[in-house]
């Protein structure tokens, strides 16, 4: 965004144009700044934006209905609007950052050949998938 | 006379309306094919409008294709055994099952395989056989009417019809029943993953 708003008011173009630019600058950090507490809310820590591809490259939305994720209409397991606010997993875990990572890395470790299979996920694509779901409220 | 609306100044103003979007267009064209501006990788996805065109365009593509198809009057379970046969040998690595994940390499492709449990409840029995008849351009579905005769492909679309209403113990079963070696497969099991992931 800064460097954004930089391009629009190229330096060098005299005293205005600098001004500008670091009024820009201003508003920028200001905006980054008013970032910063929100993601320290989060529940888990993790990117939302990279946990979208996670579920896309590891076809979630086959099984599940996801907002914000394309083609996710699977009626396979539930639809996870509004996981955020849910008050179990799987219908028995209490629906915790702790246990959702647990259930997102292992869920045949929770409940043997219940239908979600281990998909093989990171620590990291775990964190991010739960940063995306936790944004779903 | 009136004044025309085919005024010299509107014909100029439209012809150089119509010669810079020709411009334009032509600019990227020639940027996404030989300035490598279209993104050919399987690692990101296509741009949204890109990926919403392509996807509803094979989806009334697949449509229009299974109206010639006529599909076999119901199916048994020997079907659904022998496509569940076919399933374990050819698709299972790529589309999982209830329980059962995909090959790990799967998550390296985009678009990605998706798993099929439900897939019968979003096509038909025709509009699944052209799929598995004809593959999919641009993903990596093959096109296995070109491999298999038309009995397997079938078959395969019983299982498909049956998979819903099948449990995952029930699953993995079918898949214990269809690996032990026999004559038709001496080796036993999938020839593209190793072992079966699922034990209780």
């Amino acid at each position: 965004l800064f460097a954004f708003l930089l391009t629009l008011f190229p330096a060098g173009r005299g005293t205005p144009g600098k001004l500008v630019g670091l009024a820009a600058a201003v508003v920028g950090a200001a905006v980054l700044g008013g970032c910063t507490p929100s993601k320290a809310k989060q529940p888990v820590p993790g990117d939302a934006d990279a946990g979208v591809s996670t579920i896309t490259r590891h076809a979630c939305g086959s099984c599940h209905q996801i907002p914000g994720v394309q083609a996710a209409n699977g009626l396979v397991g539930p639809p996870l609007g509004g996981v955020a606010a849910r008050v179990y997993l799987a219908g028995h875990l209490l629906n915790t950052p702790d246990n959702m990572l647990l259930w997102l890395r292992n869920p045949q470790a929770v409940f043997p050949g219940n239908a979600m299979p281990d998909m093989g996920l990171s620590d990291k694509e775990a964190r991010d998938v739960a940063a995306y779901l936790y944004t779903l409220r | 006379m009136q004044r025309s609306i085919l005024s010299r100044r509107f014909i100029i103003g439209w012809a150089a309306g119509i010669l810079s979007s020709a411009a334009v267009a032509i600019g990227l064209a020639v940027w996404m094919i030989f300035g490598g501006g279209f993104d050919a990788s399987a690692s990101k996805q296509h741009l949204r409008p890109v990926a919403w065109a392509s996807h509803t365009a094979m989806r009334n593509w697949v449509k229009k294709q299974a109206k010639d198809v006529r599909p076999p009057e119901s199916f048994t379970q020997a079907h659904v055994k022998a496509g569940a046969r076919e399933y374990e040998q050819r698709c299972i690595a790529c589309h999982g099952g209830p329980a059962v994940p995909r090959a790990k390499w799967a998550s390296g492709m985009i678009p990605t395989p998706p798993y099929l449990i439900d897939t019968s409840r979003h096509w038909s029995a025709a509009e699944l056989y052209v799929i598995v008849h004809d593959g999919i351009k641009m993903t990596a579905m093959p096109a296995w009417g070109e491999l298999e005769p038309d009995d397997n492909l079938w078959n395969v679309v019983a299982f498909l019809e049956a998979l819903p209403g099948m449990s995952s113990d029930e699953f993995a079963r079918m898949r214990a029943e269809v690996s032990a070696p026999s004559p038709v497969n001496p080796g036993g099991g999938s020839d593209l993953v190793s072992s079966a992931p699922f034990t209780r």
